[in-house]
């Protein structure tokens, strides 16, 4: 495939990706002249909590991962001390931020509370996009499997 | 355990932290050894471990009704009834097809397309009839309207990109393409009801304002999960920078290239069976 057909293959897919997501907004946007229920700093709230949040959270996977890559290398203390330095930077910058006042604190009494809420409300978002992520490879799979068996060679007569 | 007389003892983070947290902690640690191991006894261990925690984190909402993270184990229990049957019922659907190992009957695909609409009617059910989690009664959970505009957007999305994906990179796959332009129109639908009709307990301006949020939701754990993973990279980008070059051996002399030269002569050619 050329470079220019990669590309233009790519771009279709991230369109088609964002699409549904699309349509919803045309579609209200034509029916309630507006997004309706949207708030804004709330939106903002979400995000910048929900970054935050997977940051650390996946930065203390990913450490845990650099324990197995040093396996091969003899152990290496310097790319540890590097990702935990950079998990605690995810750790610290969620409670700074958090204490700036009511900009990410949500419903939340404290910032050790709304930090907990967080870490559950996270969770349950992954779980939610493992399930979507399951959900749709492995119908694309048994879309696949369902189909009458190709030969993929032709075997020439000698 | 008498759970009265535990919570008489600890205070109410101890009961988290040992009846919420530590099981949480518990499943993926109970996965990994069954993942990592190749002993049966350790597989069976991590097994079980995975399972005991997945049942105390189910259980929690009454063994630590105190903490409002336990709505969470409530969803988990809520969920995974309809989970389970989807994903059976594509696992069947996936292995009674063409496939080369582990082939299952044909019939099987019958089953395993019933089981998925089952647990389709189910989630349908959790919003629009009697089966709404609840934490009390008529007390919606949560963590459900984080969980189902999630799952419903991101499948939508994902199926219509493997649509095209089929399409585009795929050779000869308009079929499979237009199944997962359904799944994607199935979960486009399920959305556009969601914002037009009212649940018995979740009404369209309460999925509404979720959906949103879910957007905000999915474009942060992109946002830091790709920031996590490039940061991953510089550490070890940094580290192997770091080491020095590997000792470079010398090129090899006339004799051992004719040496090599005539081995891999004496195995190319043909001709001779």
């Amino acid at each position: 495939m050329s470079g220019s057909r990669l590309a233009v293959t790519w771009r279709m897919m991230a369109l088609a990706f964002v699409l549904p997501l699309l349509l919803i907004l045309a579609i209200e946007i034509t029916l309630s002249s507006g997004i309706e229920g949207f708030d804004g700093d709330e939106a903002f709230t979400r995000f910048a909590n929900a970054t935050l949040t997977s940051y650390t959270l996946l930065s203390l996977l990913l450490l845990g991962n650099l324990f197995f890559y040093g396996e091969s290398r003899n152990r290496p203390l310097a790319p540890l001390v590097g990702m935990f330095c950079a998990s605690l930077l995810g750790v610290a910058a969620t409670f700074f931020f958090i204490n700036q006042g009511p900009m990410l604190l949500e419903d939340n009494g404290s910032a050790q509370a709304q930090a907990i809420y967080n870490i559950v409300h996270t969770l349950v978002s992954a779980g939610a996009v493992a399930f979507a992520v399951c959900v749709s490879l492995g119908s694309m799979f048994s879309a696949i499997t369902s189909q009458k068996r190709r030969i993929n060679f032709t075997f020439e007569e000698e | 355990m008498n759970i009265h007389t535990v919570r008489g003892i600890m205070d109410e983070m101890l009961q988290a932290l040992l009846l919420f947290w530590l099981p949480v902690a518990v499943v993926p640690f109970g996965v990994w050894i069954f993942l990592s191991s190749s002993n049966d006894q350790r597989k069976t261990f991590g097994r079980f471990l995975a399972f005991v925690g997945i049942v105390m984190v189910c259980t929690s909402p009454w063994t630590v009704p105190s903490s409002p993270s336990t709505a969470a184990g409530h969803l988990l229990g809520a969920i995974i009834g309809p989970a389970v049957l989807i994903l059976l019922g594509i696992y069947l659907i996936s292995f009674s097809g063409h496939v080369p190992v582990g082939r299952l009957p044909r019939s099987d695909r019958k089953l395993g397309m019933f089981l998925s609409f089952v647990g389709f009617a189910w989630f349908a059910g959790m919003h629009w009839w009697i089966l709404t989690p609840q934490i009390a009664s008529g007390q919606v959970n949560d963590y459900w309207f984080v969980f189902w505009p999630t799952f419903l957007l991101l499948t939508s999305c994902l199926s219509s990109c493997a649509a095209i994906a089929s399409l585009t990179i795929g050779d000869n796959r308009k079929t499979e393409s237009n199944y997962m332009f359904m799944l994607s129109g199935l979960g486009f639908l399920m959305i556009f009801l969601g914002l037009n009709v009212d649940g018995p307990l979740i009404t369209t301006d309460d999925f509404r304002e979720h959906l949103w949020l879910s957007v905000a939701d999915l474009a942060g754990i992109a946002v830091g999960g790709l920031l996590s993973v490039m940061v991953f990279a510089l550490v070890i980008f940094v580290y192997e920078k770091t080491l020095p070059s590997p000792v470079t051996i010398e090129a090899p002399q006339t004799a051992e290239l004719e040496q090599v030269a005539n081995v891999i002569a004496s195995h190319i050619g043909g001709g001779v069976e």
